[in-house]
């Protein structure tokens, strides 16, 4: 802008010198032409009375120095000329001021010389008597005048040019300095050129925008992050060149990795060949999956591709933590197996009794036995139908009534229960304690008592005791079931609350449990949100305790 | 512009190198694995594997040629450069050593060395060097590599007791002679492997330093 203003000064000043200096060289110009004109046609007409009075004697006697008179008659010959001889001069009928004179008294014509530098002006009068008197004078031409007055006119405008150069430089600044100046930040508060004021406005418009814009992002920013940090999923965003764009709190914790490894590649934190194998196959086919292990647990990850605008700009990690649903999912497959079994056991043994009496192979005496084998094994079949069908009921989690439970009471009635088996052993069984009212399901807390006690009662040696003893402890209720058994060897006894696990498997046979027991328990006492322990020593025995809140 | 394209041509060795070095960590884990579970099938992967190393290792090999020649890195950039090509070196030995061993499984007919407990820590040590010197080379961290280094005294020790323990298996099974001597040489290469971890950890530490072991200033 400086530059511009400077250039616009230093042509304005340089046009108007050359302006000024044309006009003024044309005016004197045509002021000493005519002062000129004035003087020749005065003298022209002074030497034409003398030439009238006294003939040619009039103008050999003249000498002039500054013009040439010439005499010329009607036919265009010259009579007699002041600077060379008459007679050797050509007609001079066809030029123009004579013609001019001959026809209208007067004439008058400038001729210029070939370099346009000189001219000579020519006046003509006719005479009286026909002839024709022209004078005339050369003279310097306005371009003679221009190249003799070009120097000093240079050095002036040389000079003014430096000075306006000066003066420009000083005046653009001087004009530049408040802009220079501007405060952009903040464009209402400048006191400059009220031209700029629009713009300034403009600016200030724009500023708002993009603070609110800003601040917008930012919302959106915090708004995904909140999101992303609450996730229990891990959620790591990449670019197109695999560098970490963004990777909340759950993804940091799978991968191992700090918070500072935003921005950079993925590969830094996380390295193995399927995973960026798995990205790389998002980012072609816009979607992979693959499991992988990590920490103990199983996850299962999604990369998906993501684009704007018909690229690519990168992908998107999702991490489930899969390790209980593949728990589960491993469960169910091992329940429906260990199910298929148990209930096939039974039946092979009915289909054999029965094969054998189709084909009269079982004699009369022994039909009574071979009975009682089917009916056992139905009786099997169904007790272990019953508790499958228990065991999916509390799987389930359906509703069943709460109402306040006296353990102590529900104790006395399992024993009742089970008196005759024990008798059948020889076992003692006794419930002693306080009277400890919960608020729990009856028919859960029966299922409970009835499964240890039968436990208890099944597992114990020939004339053995078991104790219930109900109280409390602190502010829990207890259930103490203690036998006098064969215990659990430490390294079974994790195990024993799985489903259909037996320690001693050849024992199932003769003990006809149904190995769901103590998995009923397990489910009982956690639908009730109560909790239970096992302790035992191989050879003395079992106790196993139940806590329920108050 | 010109330095730009450098960093980026920088950061794609930096990658590659990483790969590599999981890949390394991959066919090591699956070869321990192959010895402990006496799995055949999962030594054709560690071979794949191997294979694989090679490939990466010529590519890497051309990268650093090309960056050498391309752009004359000086100082830092010269280091990083010099240090892969020695890397990839280490790294190529370990996935053939890991392929070696996947080998030398495949002859002992399901057999898993547990006569031996040593082996086993052994190949785990190994693993865990090579990780150690990887992670160390992937988060710049002196400290990992000086951990790897010093892991390589327990491999060594390790494999002393391995060869007592397999002397003492071939005096009271002169049969299993063949055996032990299958057991000694994969215990032979876990303890190389330990070695190339270190040769890692040490350029990974020269790349960071510009010291290169037992060097002063």
């Amino acid at each position: 802008m400086t530059k511009k203003i400077f250039k616009s000064i230093v042509l304005a000043a340089g046009g108007v010198l050359c302006a000024s200096f044309v006009i003024i060289m044309g005016c004197l110009y045509e002021y000493f032409t005519n002062v000129q004109s004035r003087q020749l046609e005065s003298e022209l007409s002074l030497a034409a009375a003398a030439v009238e009075e006294s003939g040619q004697t009039y103008l050999e006697g003249l000498k002039p120095e500054q013009y040439r008179l010439t005499w010329v008659d009607q036919n265009g010959d010259v009579l007699y000329d002041t600077q060379s001889d008459g007679k050797t001069m050509e007609n001079h009928g066809d030029r123009e001021e004579i013609q001019e004179a001959m026809r209208n008294g007067v004439g008058k014509s400038v001729r210029y010389s070939t370099t346009l530098l000189e001219k000579t002006i020519y006046y003509a009068q006719k005479l009286k008597d026909g002839s024709v008197l022209r004078i005339s004078v050369s003279g310097v031409t306005v371009w003679f005048l221009v190249l003799g007055m070009l120097q000093p006119v240079l050095v002036v405008m040389t000079g003014a040019l430096i000075l306006s150069g000066i003066l420009a430089g000083r005046l653009s600044r001087h004009i530049m300095e408040p802009l220079n100046n501007l405060d952009l930040e903040k464009p209402l508060e400048n006191d400059t050129y009220e031209e700029i004021a629009p713009l300034l406005n403009r600016i200030h418009k724009q500023h708002q925008q993009i603070a609110m814009q800003l601040s917008e992002l930012q919302q959106k920013n915090d708004e995904f992050a909140q999101i992303t940090q609450g996730m229990t999923e891990g959620l790591v965003l990449l670019n197109e060149k695999n560098r970490i764009v963004s990777i909340n709190p759950a993804a940091l914790k799978l991968f191992s990795a700090q918070p500072s490894c935003i921005d950079k590649d993925f590969l830094t934190i996380e390295r193995s060949h399927d995973l960026s194998g798995a990205i790389q196959d998002a980012l072609l086919n816009g979607h992979s999956e693959i499991t992988m292990e990590r920490n103990g647990k199983e996850y299962q990850l999604h990369v998906n591709r993501i684009e704007s605008g018909g690229t690519v700009i990168g992908s998107v990690l999702l991490a489930f933590d899969i390790t209980e649903t593949a728990n589960a999912e491993r469960n169910r497959r091992e329940f429906t197996a260990n199910v298929s079994h148990e209930l096939k056991t039974p039946l092979q043994s009915i289909m054999g009794s029965a094969e054998l009496m189709e084909n009269g192979l079982v004699k009369a005496e022994d039909m009574p036995r071979f009975v009682g084998h089917i009916r056992t094994e139905a009786q099997r079949l169904v007790t272990l139908i019953e508790d499958i069908i228990r065991l999916s009921r509390l799987d389930e989690g359906s509703e069943m009534p709460f109402e306040d439970v006296d353990l102590y009471e529900a104790a006395k009635e399992t024993v009742a229960e089970l008196q005759t088996a024990a008798a059948a052993e020889n076992i003692k069984v006794t419930v002693s304690g306080e009277r400890v009212c919960v608020r729990a399901v009856r028919q859960l807390v029966g299922e409970i008592l009835f499964n240890l006690c039968d436990n208890a009662i099944k597992y114990n040696k020939k004339g053995g005791t078991v104790e219930i003893i109900t109280g409390r402890e602190e502010n829990m209720a207890v259930i103490s079931v203690k036998d006098s058994g064969i215990g659990i060897p430490p390294e079974y006894q994790a195990r024993v609350f799985e489903r259909f696990y037996r320690v001693d498997k050849s024992r199932s046979k003769e003990s006809g449990g149904t190995g769901l027991g103590l998995s009923i328990v397990k489910h009982a006492v956690q639908y009730l949100h109560g909790s239970i322990d096992l302790r035992s020593t191989p050879g003395e025995g079992t106790v196993i305790r139940v806590w329920f809140r108050l | 512009m010109m330095r730009s394209r450098f960093d980026e041509q920088l950061a794609t060795l930096n990658n590659e190198l990483t790969q590599m070095g999981a890949m390394c960590e991959e066919a090591i884990a699956a070869a321990s694995k192959a010895l402990a579970m006496g799995d055949v099938k999962l030594t054709e992967k560690v071979l794949s594997l191997d294979e694989e190393i090679n490939r990466m290792e010529r590519m890497i090999e051309t990268l650093c040629l090309k960056l050498l020649l391309q752009q004359q890195p000086v100082a830092g950039d010269l280091r990083q450069i010099s240090a892969a090509l020695k890397m990839i070196t280490d790294m190529e030995r370990i996935g053939t050593q890991a392929a070696d061993i996947a080998e030398i499984i495949t002859f002992l007919d399901g057999r898993t060395g547990e006569e031996c407990g040593y082996i086993r820590f052994m190949a785990e040590a190994a693993s865990q060097m090579v990780t150690e010197s990887i992670d160390a080379f992937v988060k710049q961290d002196a400290l990992l590599a000086d951990t790897a280094i010093e892991r390589d005294d327990e491999v060594d020790r390790l494999f002393l007791q391995v060869k007592a323990s397999l002397i003492q298996l071939i005096a009271e099974n002169p049969k299993d002679g063949g055996y032990a001597l299958d057991l000694l040489m994969i215990a032979k290469y876990f303890e190389r492997i330990g070695d190339h971890a270190v040769n890692i950890a040490e350029w990974v530490l020269f790349s960071m330093t510009g010291v290169h072991k037992g060097e002063t200033g």
